[in-house]
């Protein structure tokens, strides 16, 4: 992000112990959503389970980051980049935390629809799951690079997620009408499309903040727009 | 001038003998604001202070280029008395400095010998003092020596002091560098007080320092004013690099 190093180099370390954190705490949501899709096309209800249960890791390291950036507020009282660097990571923080909670959504979802006969082969959600799990990758890798770019790429593919979950909506509307008995399922199989798009939010949500870590102008909100 | 505006800097060029300190500096002070100037060592900013009310003047082989005007005269002009400068300019300084004289006297005697002021000197010492907020610690000691005053309540009194001549402006150089938190908290406060009737132009190492207590900021290096901006914008979200690396600890 920037070249130059801070004169205390416990401070530079602690930052990047931070920054660290993030990307580390990013590669643990994306392996959980990639384990409960898999575990939903794979129809492998051990790994649910298993997405389940490590969602407390994703938990503590959040809590875990949070203090961090408190205790660095605290004690360095950073300016600048670095102020807008830490209030960014606290919410990213926040945001990835949320996102491990909707890959548990999701392999719950699979457990219950995993006892139940395929309703129809899975083709949009995996593409959806690529395009979030990519979404979140990027969005952190922007933030490391401070790239404005890369953020609102990151933007965009939200609409494609958007127009791809109504697009699933639709189609399972149609099972729905033309046979009841597969509406439990369809249900379902709404929920996790509903979840990924959710995500989807979440990670447009970090490309904002790495938006604002760089030029310090909030981009969240469309009354934002009016401000500029 | 615009009414805002106390002192304007027009290209101003200052020299140590052959060294150029200050390189081309225009800028303008606002009135009834508080201004902070800071920067690393040598970068400047205590010479530009002490340049606004002639200080540099008692250094010999300085040199002063360009205009500072202040109620729109230059003040470096010729027929320009720089005694009557500094009534108008106050300053504290870095360590508090009082006169080995009693509290009263320490207030009192500017004003005594500056022959035009003619009222009542006990009043003028009780007013600086309780704007200085030292009345209600010093009222019942007026009598005894102010180096027996600590080191808080002495920078408290010389800005008394400063205040007693009223002036328009209150140069200030690192005026807490030498407190403790406590006394600089209240140094802190009083400058926020202050800040109703006086413009406070303040000199300050302390990056936070210059966060809390001042409307706007001006980062200088190496004799150049790099930046200046609302001290607001200079902590969160500066313009230059150069600025950012400062205020973040990246140098200096």
């Amino acid at each position: 992000m920037e070249e130059r190093r801070h004169t205390s180099s416990h401070y530079e370390m602690e930052l990047q112990e931070i920054k660290n954190g993030l990307i580390y705490l990013g590669a643990l949501t994306e392996k959980a959503i990639q384990a409960a899709m898999q575990s939903l096309t794979e129809r492998n209800t051990e790994l649910a389970q298993h997405v389940i249960n490590n969602d407390d890791e994703i938990d503590k390291l959040d809590t875990d980051m949070e203090e961090r950036c408190v205790k660095l507020l605290a004690l360095r009282q950073p300016a600048a980049i670095d102020l807008r660097f830490i209030t960014t990571a606290v919410k990213i923080t926040g945001h990835l935390e949320r996102i491990g909670d909707m890959a548990v959504n999701i392999a719950e979802k699979a457990i219950l629809l995993n006892k139940e006969p395929k309703l129809k082969p899975y083709i949009d959600l995996p593409r959806m799951s690529g395009l979030v799990e990519a979404m979140i990758r990027n969005a952190l890798d922007s933030m490391i690079k401070g790239d404005l770019q890369a953020a609102e790429k990151v933007r965009e593919t939200e609409q494609v997620v958007d127009d791809l979950n109504e697009q699933i909506f639709r189609e399972l509307l149609t099972f729905m009408m033309e046979d009841s008995k597969s509406i439990h399922r369809a249900l379902l199989i709404m929920h996790v499309s509903k979840n990924l798009e959710r995500i989807a939010d979440h990670a447009k949500g970090i490309a904002d903040m790495v938006t604002y870590m760089v030029t310090g102008k909030s981009v969240r909100h469309k009354s934002d727009d009016v401000k500029k | 001038m615009d009414s805002n505006i106390i002192i304007k800097l027009n290209n101003v060029n200052f020299y140590y003998g052959n060294n150029r300190a200050l390189t081309d500096i225009s800028m303008t002070f606002r009135k009834n604001k508080v201004t902070a100037l800071i920067g690393p060592s040598g970068c400047g900013k205590s010479t530009l202070l002490r340049l606004l009310n002639r200080m540099n003047d008692l250094i010999d082989g300085t040199r002063v280029e360009g205009e500072i005007l202040f109620e729109e005269k230059n003040i470096y002009d010729p027929e320009i008395d720089p005694v009557e400068i500094r009534k108008k300019v106050g300053m504290v300084f870095q360590k508090p400095n009082p006169f080995p004289k009693t509290i009263y006297n320490n207030i009192a005697y500017g004003p005594k010998l500056a022959s035009n002021n003619t009222g009542d000197i006990n009043t003028l010492v009780e007013q600086s003092l309780k704007q200085a907020v030292l009345w209600d610690e010093v009222k019942d000691i007026l009598n005894q020596s102010a180096m027996k005053l600590s080191g808080g309540q002495q920078q408290r009194l010389c800005i008394a002091r400063a205040l007693a001549m009223k002036p328009d402006i209150l140069l200030m150089d690192e005026p807490t560098s030498a407190l403790d938190p406590i006394s600089t908290a209240k140094i802190e406060e009083l400058i926020e007080e202050l800040k109703k009737n006086y413009t406070i132009i303040i000199v300050t190492h302390n990056m936070q320092q210059a966060a809390r207590i001042s409307d706007e900021t001006a980062f200088f290096y190496l004799g150049n004013l790099v930046e200046y901006n609302k001290t607001e914008k200079i902590f969160t979200n500066p313009d230059v690099k150069h600025t950012e690396d400062y205020i973040t600890g990246r140098f200096g």
